[in-house]
């Protein structure tokens, strides 16, 4: 039996991590293989992959996928600041961070917003759902009202929607997803990984431990039951030409991303433009108020500047550049000592 | 009368925002190039416009910094602090005054010399007769004191930026103050300033600058800060110099600077740049380092070159986020939850502020954690006269390994394994396809991976403070200045420097030699100990209450000799005066021969 090789020729156990130590069943499992899956079939060699975390179960999914790329389990909430820092140390690996509702929503939510604001080169991955798991399950701030886990009364705040403040944030990619839809949330993430700028995926990922009930709006059998699709995705790499793909019978939009791969937005129901942030921020808002999820790509805008395009950092990635690059001349402190001293 | 000779100190009182920054600097300028020793203090409030401003300048051939025990000229400019200020005034003081402020000076034992500098001013430009009426004040003192006329001139025109305009408009002002102090008033004080030979290397920078110069010169990759007083203008000047100095030939930045949204995420970014194996740094004050100590704590046990700069402000808590202490030390030195020890460099002039930034780097990879330059707002944001810097050694990256050769050549290795005995791993970055590991601070073993087992957890926490332990005398070694006789030795640190030496001359006019050591760098060197053994008594100095350094010293030091050592710590917030803190040198001695 010969064994499947990807663009790149290397076997999709080059892209696996360690077994994972989460709850049988989890929703993050779901997504390490789907990370697992993109990476491998959109053909990023793993060393050009960085896998950035924050503190919590989701946060700990870094172990369990891409064992061949380096990663950083930072501190609770801080997953962005480490990534905005090692991207301008190294612009050209690509980032995945992985976050959790807690990581992102609560405690991170200063430097969530502000990735966003900076438009960091990165795939921002929130594995939501809607209570801290490591620490027991206590609600997080982005469980619904009305929703209810199990042996503990309905929560009765507003939830923060993660969705809707990256779209108000001018974020350049925004995505909704669920852990259990494979084929939606695969398509996602590979187009989020052939964006530039930040690609803000929210994956609703069930606690099968802590928050699996009907009553709770986060559980498999409630998102099962009402999810909403905007559209359904399918990505196509830039090495497979478009004619070669099959065209769906129905209508369709087709999204051009960085790399030369396209994302196909094939129409399931109403017409969606995702480059219409009101109409994002309406299908959001009547989603919450129908007590349903909408998913797939919420909204994309390919103009935005980068951080360190906006910084106009050197071509060369500055962990490449040499000590003498790095260091200005003897001449160069001969002559601010001249200035200084006339 | 017997003229007193480049030996005073002027207090010039005026409200913040009204440009007497500019004048106040003027001045300073101008004594420097007629090679006067002469040093200014910005005693300002926390405000941007309209609250009371100090400047002290202190005239001194003997070289002394520190603002000196009492104001022999008084500039008064402000309506607020004019009835204190001259309250305050020995007897004898010379008083500059807007005589267009009406309020009265009822004192008949000072030497008046009222200037109508708001009318002065008016008859220039009544729109920004605020502003030029400082320049007024500078040209009387000029009148005053006998200052050279064309060097005046020169640093206005600096002060300026050639701007020409603003350049000719104070320039008639200050020949009009300096006028008018010819023609109608009769000068009769003894003090004079006397031109001195100007060391031509010499010019006039505050701490800061050098900070951030010695940064860019040290291959800084990434700043990232959050604006605070007093570390701002190290970013600030970072800022204002990286265009010519750092662009590549395309003319594209070699160094990202990001204003970050707090100093959790200020410290985040450096840790992540760190990391990623750029050379990175943040500066800030006090209440930036309680928020980066999560981060401090992360980079010292996920092992991550950081650099921070603690340009340290009055605290606790806001504190007095204008004014100058010591009070940080052992913030920074044992900064982040847990068992953990810092490195921090303490630069006491500002030809060390430029090279400890550039080595701090070098620490930093070197023993792949957080290093510490550890500043005050009097060294920061003062200017200090400065010979020029020394170009930086060759740039030590540590142990970074960087090819599959070098890689083989290392048995066994893990990125947490000490494989050459000084406690000091080897690592690979992100990118290089080379070991990859998913860094942590959560416990970890000798590979990297998580952890829980007790005696790899205890070994690993061993390891770290032997690596810490091993650049306690790579670090700059203490500077010692001793007496023959050793009876007494005094232990400082950092800008106390600038006013060691009046202290000493104090000491030494009631009989008492001292010897001196002033600690560059914790942990401390080994040299600190053998100059306590060597003395009988020891004072450790220091611009905070509890006596910080002092405290470290008595954890660290050998037992037998703790009780030689005794503290001296003192704040107020202002710039140590000598006199305060030897008197109370001299409290502790007595004391202690009781």
């Amino acid at each position: 039996m010969t064994i499947k090789l990807n663009i790149i020729e290397l076997p999709k156990s080059d892209y696996q991590g360690k077994p994972s130590s989460l709850c049988p069943g989890c929703g993050h499992d779901q997504i390490s293989t789907v990370i697992i899956n993109a990476a491998w079939e959109n053909g990023i060699p793993p060393e050009r992959i960085a896998k950035m975390s924050g503190i919590g179960c989701s946060s700990k999914t870094p172990a369990y996928f891409l064992g061949k790329s380096h990663g950083f389990n930072t501190l609770h909430g801080r997953m962005p600041s480490v990534t905005t820092g090692a991207c301008m140390a190294n612009k050209e690996l690509c980032f995945i961070g992985v976050s959790g509702d807690g990581d992102t929503a609560s405690i991170g939510m200063g430097q969530f917003v502000h990735a966003i604001r900076r438009n960091l080169n990165m795939v921002y991955i929130i594995e939501n759902n809607g209570v801290y798991g490591l620490t027991k399950g206590q609600y997080s701030a982005t469980v619904e009202k009305g929703s209810r886990k199990r042996k503990a009364e309905e929560n009765r705040q507003n939830p923060i929607d993660l969705c809707a403040m990256a779209i108000n944030l001018g974020c350049s990619f925004v995505a909704r997803s669920f852990s259990g839809s494979k084929k939606q949330l695969t398509a996602l993430i590979k187009a989020a990984m052939s964006h530039r700028g930040i690609a803000v995926i929210d994956v609703i990922s069930p606690c099968v431990t802590f928050a699996n009930n009907e009553e709770f709006f986060r559980s498999y059998g409630y998102v099962k039951d009402n999810e909403t699709e905007l559209h359904s995705p399918d990505y196509i790499p830039h090495h497979t030409p478009v004619e070669e793909v099959d065209i769906p019978a129905g209508e369709y939009q087709d999204i051009e991303l960085f790399d030369g791969a396209t994302l196909r937005l094939e129409t399931v129901g109403n017409e969606y433009d995702p480059s219409d942030a009101m109409a994002a921020l309406a299908a959001i808002h009547k989603a919450e108020v129908d007590k349903m999820h909408v998913t797939g790509l919420l909204y994309f805008d390919a103009e935005q500047r980068t951080l360190d395009e906006e910084l106009t950092l050197s071509d060369t990635p500055l962990v490449d550049l040499s000590d003498d690059e790095l260091r200005p001349s003897e001449q160069a402190l001969a002559d601010l000592l001249a200035e200084f001293r006339s | 009368m017997e003229r007193i000779v480049n030996d005073f100190t002027i207090n010039i009182a005026t409200a913040n925002g009204t440009g007497s920054q500019s004048a106040n600097l003027i001045l300073l300028q101008t004594m420097f190039e007629m090679g006067v020793p002469v040093s200014g203090k910005n005693l300002f409030p926390s405000n941007i416009s309209g609250l009371p401003t100090w400047y002290i300048v202190r005239v001194s051939d003997a070289g002394y910094q520190a603002p000196g025990d009492r104001t022999h000229i008084q500039v008064l400019m402000n309506k607020a602090t004019w009835e204190k200020d001259l309250e305050k005034l020995e007897q004898g003081t010379v008083v500059i005054y807007n005589s267009d402020v009406k309020l009265p000076v009822e004192r008949d034992d000072l030497i008046l010399y009222p200037v109508p500098m708001t009318k002065i001013a008016r008859g220039l430009n009544p729109k920004l007769a605020r502003m030029i009426s400082n320049i007024v004040y500078v040209g009387a003192l000029a009148e005053v004191l006998g200052l050279d006329e064309a060097k005046l001139e020169a640093a206005l025109a600096k002060q300026f930026g050639g701007k020409q305009k603003a350049i000719e408009l104070n320039l008639e002002a200050l020949q009009l103050g300096r006028q008018f102090v010819a023609d109608e008033l009769e000068v009769s004080d003894p003090y004079v300033v006397e031109e001195r030979e100007r060391d031509p290397d010499a010019f006039l920078i505050e701490g800061n600058e050098a900070v951030a110069l010695g940064s860019i010169f040290g291959g800084i990759g990434l700043l990232s800060w959050y604006p605070i007083t007093p570390a701002s203008s190290v970013a600030e000047e970072l800022i204002d110099h990286l265009p010519k100095l750092r662009v590549d030939a395309d003319g594209k930045s070699t160094c990202a600077v990001i204003q970050a949204e707090d100093e959790l995420a200020a410290a985040g970014m450096v840790v992540g740049a760190g990391w990623a194996g750029i050379r990175a740094m943040s500066c800030t004050s006090g209440p930036g380092i309680s928020l980066m100590s999560e981060f401090i704590g992360l980079s010292y046990f996920a092992e991550v070159p950081a650099v921070f700069w603690d340009i340290n402000r009055v605290g606790p808590s806001t504190g007095l986020p204008t004014r100058t202490q010591q009070g940080d030390l052992t913030l920074v030195y044992y900064a982040g939850q847990g068992d953990t020890q810092h490195i921090v460099l303490i630069p006491g002039t500002v030809e060390e502020c430029f090279e400890y930034a550039w080595r701090a780097f070098d620490y930093a990879e070197r023993y792949q954690t957080t290093v510490f330059g550890f500043g005050d707002l009097d060294l920061g944001m003062n200017r200090w006269v400065c010979k020029g810097f020394d170009y930086p050694d060759a740039m030590d990256r540590g142990k970074v390994i960087r090819s599959q050769e070098a890689l083989e050549e290392i048995p066994e290795y893990g990125r947490y394994r000490d494989v050459d005995g000084d406690g000091i791993a080897y690592r690979t970055l992100p990118g290089s396809g080379l070991e990859p590991i998913l860094s942590r601070g959560t416990g970890h073993d000798e590979d990297g991976v998580y952890s829980e087992n007790p005696e790899i957890y205890a070994a690993n926490m061993q390891r770290l403070a032997r690596k810490i332990e091993g650049a306690r005398n790579q670090l700059p070694a203490p500077v010692l200045r001793e007496e023959e006789e050793l009876e007494v030795g005094i232990i400082f640190y950092g800008s106390m420097e600038n006013t060691i030496q009046e202290i000493d001359d104090i000491l030494e006019e009631t009989g008492l030699k001292v010897s001196q050591c002033r600690v560059r760098a914790l942990p401390l060197h080994s040299h600190v100990e053998e100059f306590v053994n060597r003395h009988e008594t020891v004072i450790v100095l220091e611009i905070n209450r509890d006596g910080q350094m002092y405290g470290i010293l008595r954890t660290e030091l050998p037992i037998e000799l703790v009780p030689k050592v005794h503290s001296v710590a003192f704040s107020d917030g202002i710039p140590p005066r000598a006199r305060v803190y030897a008197e109370r040198i001299m409290e502790v001695l007595e004391e202690v021969h009781k």
